[in-house]
């Protein structure tokens, strides 16, 4: 098995806002990755923000700063 | 933080693991253990033991014969009883099966071309985490520039290099767009090798 991790799991409502989220944080040094969206959370398509669980506060924060709209928040091992 | 180096180079599995492991029994608290081994398959099964403990691992090749695996413990990490859990100490088949990957663009798909580098960022990550890993991955023209330094996939091809597969950039492509001096991961390659390896694949993917 390949090893799985503890992840926090950002999800948007569109991609172009998960493109944003990307933008964002990558100027603004806020840890983590775009990564697609894991199928424990949907079946659907689409991107979503992937960062160690402990930063949580400040991936909410960089998503309101960015003035990003976020759908979802989940911890899950992937 | 602390910082322990075990070198299990010269050592078959399960050395490799074990040695890791009795370096993560001796901590006392957070620290970084870097495991030098000399052979993807070690690279593989070091790699599953972070994995099933929980921490943070990522691998790198420094030679043909040398590669080094970093995982972070967040605590002491031994088990209840301080020994070794026996599931840790497998010797797992390579992870590495017969497919090659050719990565042509450094975007997925025809469209908007954002959305598309997205994709591509998506697919090679995607790619990483399957249980089955691809033998080789070529890039050639625009796909190039996923191997070189500033490209956001990096993490991922390098810890694909460090489980054995192969990372392969079209040298042509590289002096074209003046990344010659920029490659940072995996070895450069030629028209006879690109046309050997995909003539000689079992499958071929080209996202």
């Amino acid at each position: 098995m390949r090893p799985r991790l503890l992840r926090l799991i950002v999800s948007f409502h569109t991609t172009t806002a998960a493109m944003a989220m990307e933008r964002y944080c990558l100027e603004n040094a806020v840890p983590g990755r775009l990564i697609p969206i894991p199928r424990e959370i949907t079946a659907g398509c689409g991107m979503a923000w992937s960062a160690p669980p402990e930063e949580k506060d400040t991936v909410l924060r960089a998503a309101e700063g960015g003035e990003i709209e976020i759908a979802g928040t989940y911890v899950l091992e992937i | 933080m602390e910082n322990i180096i075990v070198d299990a180079r010269g050592h078959q599995c399960p050395v490799p693991v074990v040695m890791t492991i009795k370096a993560l029994e001796g901590v006392k608290g957070p620290c970084t253990v870097e495991t030098h081994v000399d052979n993807e398959t070690a690279v593989q099964n070091v790699t599953r033991l972070a994995g099933s403990r929980g921490f943070p691992v990522t691998s790198e090749k420094l030679a043909a014969d040398h590669f080094v695996i970093y995982m972070q413990a967040p605590q002491p990490a031994s088990g209840p009883s301080g020994e070794p859990r026996a599931e840790e100490i497998v010797c797992a088949p390579d992870r590495r099966g017969s497919t090659v990957v050719a990565v042509t663009t450094d975007s997925m798909g025809h469209g908007n071309e954002e959305l598309g580098k997205t994709l591509m960022k998506g697919f090679l990550y995607a790619l990483s985490q399957l249980e089955e890993l691809p033998k080789t991955i070529l890039f050639y023209n625009g796909g190039a520039k996923l191997t070189t330094e500033g490209s956001l996939s990096l993490e991922d091809l390098r810890s694909m290099e460090a489980q054995g597969v192969k990372i392969l950039t079209c040298g042509t492509c590289l002096n074209f767009y003046g990344l010659t001096e920029k490659l940072a991961v995996g070895e450069v390659t030629n028209m006879y090798s690109i046309v050997e390896t995909l003539a000689g694949a079992d499958k071929i993917i080209k996202p």
